[in-house]
């Protein structure tokens, strides 16, 4: 969780207006920018984001680092397109309002959304770039857009200039049917160099694989962000208990295949549990999020149907982890499920308490109105003793096997 | 060994005058213009190991001489004199600014600023010279910030070891962390005790 004062750069001139990302370029943009805010206040609350645009009448800093959220996502709202993209002064721009951060302790970072071509040659942007690096303030690129010669290759130089020890990236999004955002959620401009806001990042990668469009589980976050958030944080908690079941339920199987006794009725219910698990614990397998998608969606729509010819492929992956588990646990769960089904667990205690006659004769003492010296009594506690004594037997022989494992 | 002393070495020690490095809050020094980040840390040590700098020294960007080094203190010190080891082959530093009790230094604000002092150094290999501070301005420092501007003409700037000598009071200096100021203060928006029975301000 780095302490981190961020200023991000947007692009707003007119080569926004182009529709090849959608809905415009701007428009992603945008929702790339709330969502970067989002992810560095969470992964630090003392995190602050500020906002300017480099195009328009001029550079202009709409929004000083601040940790209001609601205040960045306002400032996205009703800005304009139009005029053209002075890079060079932006980024001294942002390098300014850095430096009078209020919390002299964060990191300075610069992330500049490059999205119309880069008219300043390359001397200008390295030796930007070495003035940068120089006081210690990382800068993320994010090319997209026209695509001019000799514009990668300018960022690329900058990059260089600017990376001290790989704080500093580039990322190149191309246009096409992915959104600006899913790209950007899965590099380390995101994922902040592997911590961070892994954990949001993940989420919503997983919830936009799952097939859902637009916004994660049909909440727009802009709308309502808490809502969104529980929902984020509940479908995690109930994924990661299906996944613990899962594991339970694979165990329990391999045992099956040893030969241990096993209703078959529970083994139904916790397939059609496992293969609920499956599903999410297919999509953390897969790496590639765009290209599954389809398979994705067909084993989904198999397992809505409760097709247990299908489930049982995707259930061997698990089982075959959990058939290698450890035969300990097995044989405990074998033993406390058949001791579950004799119900001696509750009676093992009584017994034994029972069977402590000195203690039976100090209560039966204090009682009114018995005399332990008594014969009926007596023969009472003697039969009683004979009992647990048989019962005591029995549970020592389970307590060696327990402990022989 | 000769030193700027005007006493042998023997008799009197140095390196327990030179004993500030203990007082430094290592991990929070930072350089700025440092080609590795985090090297700075290895220039603090004892006099006697001022000139073993195996475990890597401070070197400035390839190019660019400048180096900005920032040493916050576990103790409000008294600085009486400084001493740097340079590297060889004009990468020595030539200059050297300081500032005290300031954070978040960069490099425009040192070439703006006035600094509470500045010394011309000289090229120090065997770490004998000693720059002496006017120490009525040295008395409570909770920090030192150190500019070296320029070299003695190498491509960039080596520090093997900074010495300080001075005494450690036991004492911190008080810092407000955050102060928020307020454009146009309301004394109703701030409610104190007094306010709610008793006391002889009443405010509307």
């Amino acid at each position: 969780m780095v302490l981190e004062a961020t200023m991000i750069c947007v692009d707003n001139s007119e080569w926004m207006r182009n529709g090849d990302y959608s809905p415009t370029r701007f428009q992603a943009q945008a929702d790339a920018v709330n969502l970067i805010c989002g992810a560095k206040t969470q992964s630090n609350p003392e995190n602050t984001v500020g906002v300017l645009t480099m195009a328009g009448k001029g550079v202009r800093v709409l929004v000083t680092p601040t940790s209001d959220l609601g205040k960045i996502l306002a400032c996205m709202h009703g800005l304009e397109v139009g005029g053209e993209c002075n890079l060079a002064a932006g980024i001294q721009v942002a390098q300014l309002a850095l430096k009078h951060r209020q919390n002299k302790k964060q990191q300075q970072r610069i992330i500049v959304f490059v999205g119309s071509p880069v008219k300043y040659d390359k001397k200008v942007l390295e030796m930007i770039g070495r003035k940068l690096k120089k006081n210690s303030v990382a800068l993320d690129i994010v090319n997209f857009g026209e695509e001019d010669e000799g514009k990668s290759e300018k960022l690329e130089a900058l990059l260089a200039a600017v990376n001290n020890n790989d704080s500093s990236h580039i990322v190149h999004v191309p246009s096409g049917s992915n959104a600006l955002s899913d790209v950007l959620i899965s590099t380390p401009i995101f994922t902040g160099d592997g911590e961070g806001g892994s954990g949001f990042a993940a989420a919503a990668a997983a919830a936009a694989a799952g097939g859902v469009s637009g916004f994660d589980f049909g909440v727009d976050p802009n709308l309502d962000p808490e809502l969104a958030l529980a929902l984020r944080v509940s479908m995690e908690e109930e994924r990661a208990r299906q996944e613990a079941a899962a594991k339970k339920a694979a165990e329990e199987a391999s045992k099956q295949e040893k030969g241990g006794e096993q209703p078959s009725a529970s083994q139904d219910a916790t397939m059609t549990e496992n293969v609920s698990a499956a599903a999410p614990g297919a999509e953390d397998k897969t790496s590639d999020l765009m290209d599954d998608e389809n398979a994705l969606l067909q084993q989904a729509l198999a397992m809505s149907m409760d097709d247990p010819a299908a489930s049982v492929v995707t259930r061997d992956t698990d089982m075959s982890e959990a058939a290698a588990e450890d035969q300990d646990l097995a044989l405990a769960l074998q033993l406390s499920v058949q001791e579950g089904s004799k119900d001696q667990a509750s009676q093992t205690d009584m017994s034994q308490l029972l069977a402590d006659q000195s203690f039976v004769s100090s209560i039966l003492a204090s009682l009114p109105g018995v005399d332990p010296n008594d014969p009926s009594v007596k023969d009472l506690l003697a039969s009683m003793q004979s009992q647990s004594e048989s019962e005591k037997k029995d549970d020592e022989d389970k307590a060696p096997k327990e402990d022989s494992k | 060994m000769a030193c700027v002393h005007d006493h042998s070495c023997e008799d009197h020690d140095c390196s327990s005058d030179f004993s500030l490095y203990k007082h430094v809050d290592l991990s929070k020094v930072s350089a700025l213009n440092e080609a590795i980040p985090g090297s700075v840390k290895s220039v603090f040590r004892s006099w006697e190991q001022r000139l073993n700098s195996s475990e890597g020294h401070l070197e400035s960007n390839e190019g660019d001489p400048e180096l900005l080094v920032f040493i916050p203190f576990t103790s409000d010190v008294k600085i009486k004199s400084i001493s740097v080891v340079g590297g060889a082959d004009g990468t020595s530093p030539s200059k050297m600014r300081a500032f005290i009790n300031r954070e978040g230094i960069d490099f425009s604000d040192a070439q703006n600023m006035q600094p509470i002092q500045e010394w011309d150094l000289a090229e120090n290999l065997q770490g004998v010279l000693e720059y002496q501070t006017k120490y009525s301005r040295f008395q409570g420092v909770g920090n030192l910030t150190l500019h070296f501007p320029d070299n003695f003409g190498g491509d960039a700037t080596q520090i093997h070891y900074i010495g300080l000598k001075g005494e450690a009071t036991q004492l911190k200096r008080d810092v407000v962390a955050t102060i928020v100021y307020e454009i146009m203060p309301n004394p109703s928006d701030h409610k104190t005790k007094a306010d709610g029975g008793g006391g002889l301000s009443h405010v509307e």
